[in-house]
């Protein structure tokens, strides 16, 4: 879909406003059920309810009592959740039920950390897949092909748990398991995309006439990729966050992921739903930052 | 009768620190490890570990037991007495004390810590220690440095409560970030560390007067992964581990450069039990079978309780019969007899219970093929080995167990809402030498009276007993009927196995070399109960870890 | 560019000495994978324990050919389903458009954003204590398999969009297939090498995914092996250090996972 020379440029503005908008209300939608899934999977699943400090024999009957009725505040999901969002759009998160602190605080002191281990994470796996993926491209030939499937072949089966292992053996930085475990995929989808784009007709023809690699590469292959590559950004986004959950928890890095391990096993519902929220957002938007730029990038090539 | 320690005039602690003061110096900052995040700093509300050591290490408190000789010495109080009656408890006060930011320490910060701490509306497991009856505690302040605590009913063993205790400021702005112990809380990342700095206010010196602690300050790492910890540790970033496993003791005994140390058996325990809750959703003979006397003592005696010491603990664990560690030198009683692993008697008490052993499988009167469930909590290698060992044990005498895992809220859900499980394998942290500390759990009516929590009446005849006896020793004032009446309770939890002890473990520990005047005990906090004399030698390699 | 033949020849003929192996294990394991051996715990390898014994003095030999069989049959199957599921799914909506496209895209968004622990932690709940050890292993399996999906569905999905903007299928359109015959006929043909791709790399996330469920009640549970729980060895690094073949199910999880790759055609097709 290109847009039309005729209209006027209110008229495209106005449509890509709305498409926007819509978008918009489609993924706060989207993320709204996400966050009353969680909700829902936590208060009906077991150990709801149930504190660890029940077990202290020091505790008097009234307060394994009060420590049981603390949680039936929560008894009407339908109501908790309601009440939630009207105390969110107020900018109020609600308190963490097994810290006491405001779950406000307890993201904002994690969120940097996971944020500067996904971004770190992404940039090295995106440097490295394209440094590769390039080099590829003028080293061609067998010997590259066996040893980059080799790689990555390896690197994709390695579970991220054992990943993790590995990193906490060696004590090396985090964001360096969340970038072997989005390398390999990076890796060959833009290997790939570079191979398609250099069997392009155009591409093939601009060679016979003996045009410089670099300036090909800078003209044709890059045009022809900038979309996919584009729509890659986000997906990559979801991809590398989806790895870093599992990889802070277990390598007890101070982020997101340990709080969510955290908020799990404590059976935090209002800490849970939260995260459920927080992971449903960047989840969704990556995913959509894909689509859309994706979409952008296609209509403006 | 009037109970009154005398001040004892050189603490025993200084006499170790004074040998090591010799060639190490003051200062450095000492790293090591918290399995959890602290819950909170507020010392009355502390309920877990993290918080615990926390608060071990920050606050003041006006007894202290020293977990070395396991006698009480005088802390922020220089004396103290109780009533006749056990109601009654009064305290001299240490005079010209200051917390952590300056604020004047007197016999009103007690009054408030005491008032705050019995707020039932606070549900503070420390407080709850304390309440012994219905009504009010009334606290008077004579005097700056005096003060005395009536409570409604007679608490036994009541000044040793005083130990958990950590008094807080009335007046202070920092409310109870301001402390009086050796150190106070100088930074927190959530999830990652706490730092303490040595509190400049702290009351004790060493034998040449020097102030204490030695100490700059401790970082403590949050770190829930222990293998992690381990590995920092043998790189030299953490220079004590509180609690070590015995996999990783062996590990750091074959490496030259650390120093592992065994302070002995400790006071917790591992055990299991059969779920023998009416309200069980499980099937009938299986009900039957575990409120079988015979039974449960043929699951006992079948099981090799020196393997699992051998190969799970690499032997550092006691083969255990009762619930009291030999650990525990007063309440211990000697006279029951060390476990024997026996599985031709085993298979002797089953038939006299009428069950029948053939073909490698055992069968009840109705020829029901004896089989049940065993859960434990997930996560935990060495509950999880503990269970295999069982498993195989009882195979010996047919009787077939399947081992399943669980996370610990949805366990807890099964032991304390559903009752749907058939037995459980777990183990009980103990911080407190006094029987009383556990009267939940053996009362019928207690919630932690795990094999049929809450019970209205007894359900048996032993169980009647036993709350008989739990009562008695908690009423009697001398300590010698008490522990009798308490000898007489282990006997009758040795006869009828209702939670089948396996070992009491040993309380590892480590330190780097570094590290002088350690003194590992089996109380908690094992490695650095005495964290104000412990000293770091001056080598520029220490002071560089950050 | 897939591999060279005789790279497949010999993956599919270590796949099937793998597989033969683990179908054997009663008959040529030396040991039963539960008899503990308390004489010799944690021992190295030697004539009577090929690969040495585990913590608890059993036959690590024999209890990966046996964990060979529950993870190298059920993960498979596992990773078979769950890229059926994302195949129909994610070829709908790249050939749909419109709002089913957007509809399952989201599912897939919100599904791979929930704390998929507490479906699985309700699942135990449900499921009574004491279920045979096989029927609780595909259990898992199954429902692994009906959550994973989610994580193949994108790149299917694209691929999708990208066989619809085709011009065959263009022509395919003109002529007046219906959509359903051109689903079959033209797109899941397609699609094959995505599928294959998406096959092999669930595998290795299944079969470490059956470890974390035993922790919590579910999956595969003591006494019986699988790479899973085999794996969950490697946790402690000084078990490692007294023996090195506890890194054996991994090297063989590492090897099986590419000898699917060499075997299914895969490369061309992430684009």
């Amino acid at each position: 879909m290109t847009g039309s020379p005729i209209l006027s440029d209110g008229g495209a503005v106005k449509r890509a406003l709305r498409l926007f908008l819509c978008k918009a209300v489609w993924l706060v939608a989207v993320i709204l059920v996400g966050g009353l899934f969680g909700a829902t999977l936590v208060r009906y699943g077991p150990g709801y309810g149930v504190d660890e400090r029940e077990l202290d024999p020091r505790l008097s009957q009234a307060s394994v009592e009060a420590l049981r009725g603390q949680h039936h505040q929560n008894a009407s999901l339908l109501s908790y959740y309601g009440h939630y969002l009207k105390s969110a759009v107020h900018g109020d998160f609600g308190t963490s039920e097994s810290t006491q602190r405001p779950i406000s605080e307890l993201i904002h002191q994690r969120l940097p950390v996971t944020a500067r281990t996904v971004l770190l994470g992404m940039l090295s796996a995106w440097s490295l897949a394209l440094f590769l993926a390039m080099l590829g491209q003028f080293l061609r030939g067998w010997i590259f092909e066996v040893c980059s499937t080799l790689l990555t072949g390896f690197l994709l089966a390695l579970p991220s748990t054992v990943i993790a292992l590995l990193f906490v053996y060696f004590r090396a930085p985090v964001f360096l398991a969340v970038a072997c475990v989005t390398f390999p995929k990076l890796f060959r989808f833009i290997h790939n995309l570079l191979v398609e784009a250099y069997e392009q007709p155009h591409v093939l023809a601009a060679r016979a006439r003996g045009i410089g690699p670099v300036r090909i590469f800078l003209r044709h292959v890059l045009a022809f990729a900038a979309p996919a590559l584009f729509a890659l950004v986000g997906v990559s986004l979801s991809l590398a966050f989806g790895a870093a959950i599992p990889i802070e928890a277990l390598t007890d890095s101070p982020g997101i992921g340990q709080l969510a391990w955290f908020a799990a096993i404590n059976r935090d519902l209002p800490l849970v739903v939260n995260l459920t929220l927080l992971v449903t957002l960047v989840t969704v938007a990556g995913n959509s930052l894909a689509d859309y730029s994706g979409q952008l990038a296609a209509r403006a090539s | 009768m009037l109970r009154k320690l005398r001040l004892l005039g050189v603490l025993t602690v200084f006499g170790a620190a004074a040998a090591a003061s010799a060639q190490a110096q003051s200062g450095g900052v000492l790293h090591f490890c918290l399995h959890g995040e602290p819950k909170t700093f507020n010392p009355i509300l502390v309920d877990d570990e993290a918080a615990e050591n926390v608060r071990y290490l920050t606050g003041g408190v006006l007894i202290r037991l020293n977990r070395q000789s396991q006698a009480l010495e005088p802390g922020l109080a220089t004396s103290w007495h109780i009533s006749k009656d056990g109601r009654m408890i009064a305290f001299q006060l240490r005079k010209g004390l200051r917390f952590s930011d300056g604020t004047p320490f007197t016999s009103e910060d007690v009054a408030y810590t005491i008032k705050s701490l019995m707020d039932p509306q606070l549900h503070s497991p420390t407080g709850d220690s304390f309440r012994s009856g219905e009504g009010a505690v009334e606290i008077l302040t004579p005097t700056p440095d005096t003060v005395s605590i009536t409570f409604p009913a007679p608490v036994a063993g009541l000044e040793r409560l005083f130990d958990q205790v950590a008094m807080m400021s009335a007046h202070s702005p920092k409310k109870e970030m301001a402390v009086l112990g050796p150190f106070y809380i100088s930074d927190y990342k959530a999830g990652s560390y706490v730092e303490l700095a040595r509190n400049p206010n702290y009351w004790k010196h060493d034998a040449q007067g020097r102030a204490l602690p030695y100490l700059d300050g401790i970082h403590l790492d949050i770190q829930r992964n222990r293998d992690i910890e381990l590995l920092r540790f043998e790189r030299g970033e953490l220079q004590l581990i509180n609690r070590l496993d015995a996999e990783s003791y062996k590990r750091l005994s074959k490496d030259s450069s650390s120093t592992p140390r065994n302070a002995g058996t400790g006071l917790d325990s591992d055990f299991l039990w059969f779920n023998q809750s009416p309200n069980a959703p499980i099937a009938d003979p299986r009900k039957s079978w575990f409120r079988t006397t015979e039974f449960r003592r043929a699951v006992s005696s079948a099981i090799n309780r020196e393997d699992i010491s051998r190969i799970v603990f690499d032997g550092h664990a006691k083969p255990a019969m009762g619930p009291v560690s030999p650990a525990n030198h007063f309440w211990f009683n000697s006279a029951i007899p060390a476990p024997k692993y026996d599985p031709q008697g085993a298979l002797k008490l089953l038939a006299q219970a009428g069950f029948r052993f053939a073909n490698d499988e055992l069968r009840d009167k109705s020829g029901n093929r004896v089989e049940f469930t065993l859960v434990t909590n997930s996560g935990n290698a060495v509950r999880e080995k503990m269970a295999s060992m069982i498993q195989q044990d009882l195979s010996e005498i047919g009787i077939k167990v399947s081992i399943v895992t669980l996370d610990f809220p949805s366990l807890i859900e099964r032991m304390t809402r559903t009752f749907d499980y058939d037995a459980c394998l777990l183990g009980l942290v103990n911080t407190d030498l006094d029987p009383n500390g556990q009267m939940t759990v053996w009362l019928s009516s207690g919630e932690n009276h795990q094999w049929n929590p809450g019970q209205k009446t007894p359900a048996t005849a032993w169980e009647a007993e036993l709350d008989k006896l739990m009562h008695e020793q908690a009423t009697a004032l001398a300590d010698k009927d008490r522990k009798k009446a308490f000898d007489q309770a282990q006997q009758i939890i040795y006869e009828q196995q209702p939670y089948i002890y396996l070992v009491n473990r040993d309380v590892l520990t480590a330190f780097s070399p570094a590290v002088q005047g350690a003194a590992p005990t089996v109380l908690t906090p094992p490695a650095f109960w005495n964290a104000d004399v412990l000293q770091l030698a001056a080598s520029p390699q220490q002071g560089a870890h950050k | 560019m897939s591999a060279p033949k005789s790279l497949r020849l010999i993956s599919a003929f270590l796949l099937c000495v793998i597989f033969l192996l683990a179908l054997g294990a009663n008959f040529i394991a030396p040991y039963s994978y539960a008899k503990q051996f308390r004489d010799a715990p944690a021992a190295a390898p030697s004539a009577a324990h090929l690969f040495g014994t585990d913590a608890l003095g059993r036959d690590e030999f024999s209890r990966l050919l046996y964990g060979t069989r529950v993870s190298l049959l059920l993960a498979p199957a596992a990773a078979l389903l769950s890229t059926l599921i994302a195949g129909i799914l994610g070829g709908l909506a790249g050939f749909l458009g419109g709002w089913w496209e957007r509809a399952i895209l989201a599912s897939a968004d919100l599904l791979m954003a929930l704390p998929l622990l507490f479906v699985l932690l309700a699942l135990r709940a449900t499921l009574p204590l004491d279920v045979a050890p096989l029927i609780s292993a595909m259990a898992t399996f199954l429902i692994l398999s009906l959550l994973g999906w989610p994580s193949s569905l994108r790149v299917i999905w694209a691929a999708a969009r990208n066989i619809r903007e085709s011009d065959f299928l263009l022509l395919a359109r003109s002529s007046g297939s219906s959509p359903l015959r051109i689903i079959a006929r033209q797109i899941l043909p397609n699609l094959r090498p995505v599928l294959a791709a998406q096959f092999w790399v669930n595998i290795p996330v299944f079969i470490l995914a059956e470890a974390t469920l035993s922790m919590l009640g579910l999956g595969v549970m003591e006494p019986l092996p699988s790479w899973g729980n085999l794996l969950r060895g490697l946790e402690n690094p000084s078990a490692f250090h007294a023996n090195p073949w506890t890194i054996a199910p991994l090297i063989l999880l590492i090897l099986v996972v590419f000898c699917f790759q060499f075997i299914l055609p895969s490369r061309e097709d992430f684009a």
